[in-house]
């Protein structure tokens, strides 16, 4: 157990035939290896036993269960989705294991199992403080626990509170129940009531009146052990005036199986506040077969509850299997704005429908839509979103732009926006258009000596750019490298 | 999921006997749809085509079947008459055939036009396909199509109009759907099948007008079949009154380099609703639609348009414009597909809203379902208000703010009658527009 | 006619306009020059009364009434013209017809007796003639497709049309080769008269080669730093803004 192992089965037969092909397919999702270290968890299975003993498992004050068994209940009544657009195996609740965690639980970073930290060190993301990323405190979430958080010092001198779900339930009770479920309701839709019957852990954050976070906020989440699903519960409350910016970073290994992830983020920003939450989705998307891969199903809301907040996310979507999310935002104060900017890459069989919700309810209230969907292999990619004017909504804005590129010809883009307007003084926009990447621009680049592949990916850069442009530096890198890594041997 | 067979409006459609005395086959076809309604129901809003239209109200209302004595029925022509269109016309009245109010001495070569009652009397094989299923395009079995079932079921009369391969109206054939007042509310059906031969051309009017502020329900399916190289030109006029609830179905279906081009104007009724779907299956052939909805008053308008790109080289371009006033909902669906291997096509969707008043409301929502990838496919959508620049140099020249945006908006609906050839029946068609807008 | 004075105004809380002051009388031509940004655009449309330019300090007078106070559409039946720099287009909306509401509103305003589309059409040719415009752009929508020079003479040829007794020609000559910027010039000329006055907003001197002015103004920095003849125009031409109303008191007044 004194190491991670590189799960090498599926590039083993390919490495005979053509090494260069068995190169590539290794890169393909470099983040495909499993971390060989004693686990812990519960056997799969749900019901309220389950839920008690998660919560037991995390010390969790009786409030807490109480919340979690009214959510399962309530879970219970509801019908399971089904979605149009997507082909989904029906899930079995019962095979999943809610809780998965390692042996050891450290009491700091100092403690955590090496095995760990070379495993995020191997993700790009090392924990030791020493190494870590300038300006970017990460809270590293393993299967359903935090393993460690850092920079908590300094975030402690600034009055940020930074640290795993788990720790806030314990540590500050009063501030969890007064925001926790408070944007996204327990019964909100199926997997937001699962979600909050079993969750396991995730990050929370509080920026305090005033505050300018002193820097970036980061999550890194993993999920390594098999059949386990992971339930995160994020929550972000900028008080007055307060900023922050946050980064989410996923990966998984490869397995054949497919697994569950729902999650649901809340944010909040009151009076004057501002949140930018950036996203790197890159979990397991299942092999080039449409085999194994994650079932991303995560409800993200932020609300600007206050007038003049501001709530802005971007996301980057190149892996999972199955992606499903609106991260949307309820413009509730007057003047609060509310943007979105989605970059979503889907390749072989992959399916996502991602998009967002603008729900105008204030005065003046602007939001701002940019989605950019890349389509290849046989994927199916579609933007889905809702644009609402309430009555209220005197003067408000919205800007929606939803580009979709389609790379080969047995892929599928789709747009389905809806606009509900119910004040005259509002004005809503939206543009849609759909292309491929043209045989000129192609033979263009080639004819200057740019070989197809780079061509692709500098078109694919050059097309997603307006989002790329709102994530933090090191994160914009990342996402251009994903782009590439993902869409190898999508063309030729 | 659909509302329960048991609502009153669904009873009161299931209660009469259904039309007898048709050949065999259709006898066995309508009772077959009727039973389909009756299992399938009502649709409700959690169906996707139905998430903007409730019927809730209309549900709670019960109609009588047809009208006895539409024949006697005195109506004026002048109720419907059309500047700019003479020729040829059959008229319809609560859904009944009227020979007294319709004109076919002028017919040209090559063009049959009659009423669906007549043709089911002489020859029906040839209509038995159309008729063995409730619609040409869609067939109907979606869920939320129960007005298609039901009006299969029901309608005894509408339109049998045939262009032979290579012949041309000169003259614009009319259909005229007039819902008159009557001792009950009604709930009368039309069923329309217009067939265009090879290289056939045929200019068409249609139009729903009403006599009497009655509360109706009328519901009209038409297929539309265009051959190779056949164009159609296609105006609806839809001006019926407050009281009139009027369910359209239009199917197109277009084969090679066939040619459909609409103007669609939906100007009056209470609840109205109009699926217009196109099939674009041949080669090259091209769809056309240019509409204007303006919902005033109570009224709920509307439109369900859905496009269909099957073959290469196919072309659609749909602009359609909605002014809402009063209390009224405007709601529009412009939904494109690109079949796979649908190479070469070429799909342009516009949808422009105006709202004009604090309790009106617009639902619009285009679609792109793209599945090949040699494509041009753009939409765009809009809710919002006239151009402030626009308005500002209106009154920079003296134009003042009421009369500018008046002017402005006119301009906006009318615009979709630009390309509109008959510059008569144009003026005449913008008249109305302008006289739907509030003082 | 036009009394200007300390004139403050902000555009999205940015002051742009700070203490302008100019008269003008009947009957004469003023040019203001500047640079780019300095408030030249600004002064037209807080002049013929867009939204979104507000008024902070200073009064307008035009023939002894408060501009300022005025609609946009009551300053046009009052007489007050702006040629716009950048004209819109408005579609479905027809040339004619919109240049015979706009008439007949500024005459209804008025008290003045409407014309009807025989007595309008008459005057739209003869205008047509003396602009030497053809009538083509008649049956066109309000500038819609027009090119760039096509919308300054659709301008000029609504002044025409309108005759007001102050024009304010916002940049009428950017974006026009030579022909188009004669035509145009030459429409401006045979509109002068005695009891009307111009007020030519331009970045360069080209256009007072054709229409020559009687005063010209520089507008730096939200206000007019120097006056002169036509003279200045062609000092400005030599040496630029730079060092423009360093050697006098800022706020001349022509």
């Amino acid at each position: 157990m004194n190491d991670t192992m590189i799960n090498e089965g599926s590039t083993a037969t390919a490495l005979r035939d053509n090494a260069g092909v068995a190169e590539a397919l290794g890169r393909s999702y470099s983040a495909g290896f499993v971390t060989q270290i004693e686990m812990t968890g519960l056997p799969p299975g749900l019901d309220e036993g389950t839920i008690r003993a998660l919560s037991a498992v995390k010390r969790e004050p009786e409030w807490m269960t109480e919340w979690r068994l009214e959510a399962y209940r309530h879970w219970l009544t509801m019908p399971k989705p089904d979605w149009a657009k997507l082909n989904i195996d029906p899930i079995d609740y019962q095979a999943i294991s809610y809780y998965a965690a390692p042996k050891k639980q450290p009491k700091s970073l100092d403690e955590v199992d090496p095995a760990l930290l070379e495993t995020y060190e191997k993700l790009g993301v090392p924990l030791h403080e020493r190494a870590a990323l300038a300006g970017v405190a990460v809270d590293a979430v393993f299967d359903s626990v935090s393993v460690g958080t850092t920079f908590r010092k300094q975030l402690a001198d600034a009055g940020v509170l930074f640290c795993s779900m788990s720790e806030a339930i314990r540590e500050y009770p009063e501030l969890v129940q007064k925001y926790l479920g408070s944007v996204v309701p327990t019964g909100d839709n199926f997997f937001a009531a699962l979600n909050s019957a079993v969750f396991s852990d995730g990050s929370f954050v509080f920026i305090p009146k005033g505050v300018r976070c002193p820097m970036e906020l980061s999550t890194y989440f993993r999920i390594n052990a098999q059949n386990t699903g992971q339930f995160e519960r994020t929550l972000i409350v900028a008080e007055e005036g307060a900023h922050v910016s946050y980064l989410e970073g996923c990966t998984a290994p490869k397995r054949d199986e497919n697994q569950l992830h729902a999650a649901v983020v809340e944010l909040v920003a009151l009076e004057g506040a501002q949140i930018k939450y950036s996203t790197v989705q890159n979990w397991y998307p299942g092999d080039e077969n449409g085999v194994g891969g994650i079932y991303n199903f995560v409800t993200k809301r932020g609300d600007c509850r206050g007038d003049d907040s501001k709530i802005s996310w971007t996301q980057v979507e190149t892996g999972s299997a199955i992606t499903w999310k609106y991260p949307s935002v309820v413009l509730r104060g007057d003047r609060s704005v509310g943007e979105f900017y989605s970059v979503a890459l889907t390749h072989h069989f992959q399916q996502a429908d991602t998009g967002t919700k603008m729900i105008h309810l204030g005065k003046f209230t602007k939001s701002k839509i940019v989605s950019k969907g890349i389509s290849a292999g046989r994927s199916s990619n579609s933007y889905r979103g809702l644009v609402k004017m309430e009555k209220g909504a005197e003067g408000a804005r919205n800007y929606t732009q939803c580009d979709s590129l389609l790379i080969g010809k047995q892929c599928g883009a789709h747009t389905f926006p809806y606009m509900e307007v119910k004040n005259p003084t509002a004005i809503v926009e939206h543009e849609a258009t759909t292309s491929k990447i043209s045989d000129e621009q192609m033979f263009y680049c080639r004819s200057r000596g740019i070989g197809e592949e780079d061509a692709v990916s500098m078109i694919v850069d050059g097309f997603c750019k307006q989002v790329f442009r709102e994530l933090p530096m090191e994160f914009a890198v990342e996402a251009k490298k994903l782009l590439e890594v993902s869409l190898e041997g999508a063309v030729g | 999921m659909n509302q329960p067979a048991s609502l009153p409006l669904a009873e009161s459609l299931l209660a009469a006997p259904l039309p007898a005395g048709g050949p065999a086959w259709l006898d066995a076809a309508r009772r077959e749809h009727r039973a389909a309604f009756a299992a399938g129901g009502l649709p409700d809003t959690r169906i996707e085509a139905w998430k903007y239209t409730a019927l809730r109200g209309l549900a709670q209302r019960r109609f009588a079947d047809g009208d006895a004595a539409a024949a006697a029925r005195g109506v004026d022509v002048a109720a419907f008459a059309l500047p700019g269109v003479e020729g040829p016309r059959l008229v319809f009245v609560n859904g009944v055939f009227r020979a007294d109010l319709s004109a076919l001495e002028a017919l040209p070569a090559g063009v049959s036009l009659q009423p669906l009652s007549q043709a089911l009397r002489g020859d029906a094989e040839p209509l038995r396909f159309a008729l063995s299923r409730p619609a040409l395009v869609g067939h109907g079995r979606e869920a939320g199509d129960a007005f298609a079932q039901i009006n299969a079921a029901r309608a005894a009369d509408g339109v049998v109009l045939r262009v032979a391969a290579h012949a041309k109206s000169i003259a614009p054939v009319r259909l005229v759907f007039v819902g008159a007042a009557a001792d009950a509310e009604l709930a009368w059906h039309a069923r329309n099948v217009i067939e265009l031969g090879e290289g056939a051309e045929l200019d068409l009017v249609e139009q729903h007008v009403s006599l009497g502020e009655q509360a109706q329900l009328a519901t009209l399916v038409s297929d539309i079949e265009l051959g190779d190289h056949a164009r159609l030109r296609h105006v609806v006029v839809q001006d019926a009154a407050a009281g009139a609830n009027l369910i359209r179905r239009s199917g197109l279906r277009l084969h090679a380099r066939a040619q459909a081009t609409l103007h669609v104007l939906e100007l009056g009724g209470a609840l109205v609703r109009h699926d217009l779907r196109a099939e674009l299956v041949g080669d090259g052939a091209q769809f056309h639609t240019r509409g204007v909805f303006m919902p005033h008053g109570r009224q709920h308008i509307d439109t369900q348009l859905a496009i269909r790109h099957q073959a290469l080289d196919t072309t659609s371009s749909s602009h359609w414009r909605g002014v809402a006033g009063d209390r009224a909902r405007g709601v529009f669906r412009g939904a494109i597909v690109v079949a796979p291997g649908a190479d070469g096509s070429d799909a342009n969707l516009s949808n422009k809203n105006l709202l004009l008043s604090p309790a009106a409301e617009i639902d619009t929502k285009p679609e792109l379902e793209i599945y090949a990838d040699e494509v041009k496919a753009a939409h765009g959508a809009t809710v919002g208000q006239l151009d402030e620049r626009s308005l500002f140099y209106l009154r920079s020249r003296g134009i003042p703010l009421g009369e500018a945006r008046a002017l402005l908006t006119a301009a906006f609906c009318r615009a979709m009658l630009d390309d509109l050839p008959n510059a008569v029946l144009r003026e005449h068609l913008s008249g109305l527009l302008i006289a739907q807008l509030p003082a | 006619m036009l009394k200007i004075e300390n004139l403050h105004a902000r555009v999205e809380g940015k002051e742009i306009l700070k203490g302008l002051s100019l008269t003008v009388n009947a009957g004469e031509v003023h040019a203001i020059m500047g640079p780019n940004g300095a408030g030249k655009s600004t002064l037209g449309n807080v002049l013929s009364g867009r939204e979104g330019y507000e008024v902070t300090a200073g009064t307008v007078t035009y023939n002894g009434i408060d501009l300022l106070a005025l609609e946009p559409e009551a300053r046009a039946a009052a007489g007050v013209f702006l040629a716009f720099q950048y004209p819109v287009e408005i579609p479905g909306v027809n040339n004619t017809y919109f240049l015979r509401a706009a008439l007949n509103a500024q005459r209804k305003r008025r008290g003045e007796k409407e014309l009807d589309s025989m007595q309008f059409l008459k005057l739209v040719r003869e205008k047509l003639k003396v602009m030497q415009i053809s009538d083509e752009l008649l049956h066109r929508a309000v500038n819609e497709g027009f090119s760039g020079g096509e919308k300054k003479r659709n301008e000029i040829f609504q002044m025409a049309v309108l005759e007001p007794q102050l024009a304010i020609l916002d940049e009428t000559d950017s974006g026009l080769d030579i022909d188009a910027l004669k035509q145009v010039a030459q429409g401006v000329n045979t509109l002068r008269s005695p009891d009307r006055a111009f007020l030519m907003i331009t970045h360069y001197q080209r256009l007072l080669d054709y229409v020559v002015p009687d005063f010209v103004h520089v507008l730096a920095g939200g206000r007019i730093v120097e006056s002169g003849d036509k003279s200045l125009a062609l000092k400005l031409e030599q040496h630029g803004y730079a060092g423009i109303g360093e050697s006098r008191p800022a706020g001349a007044v022509a």
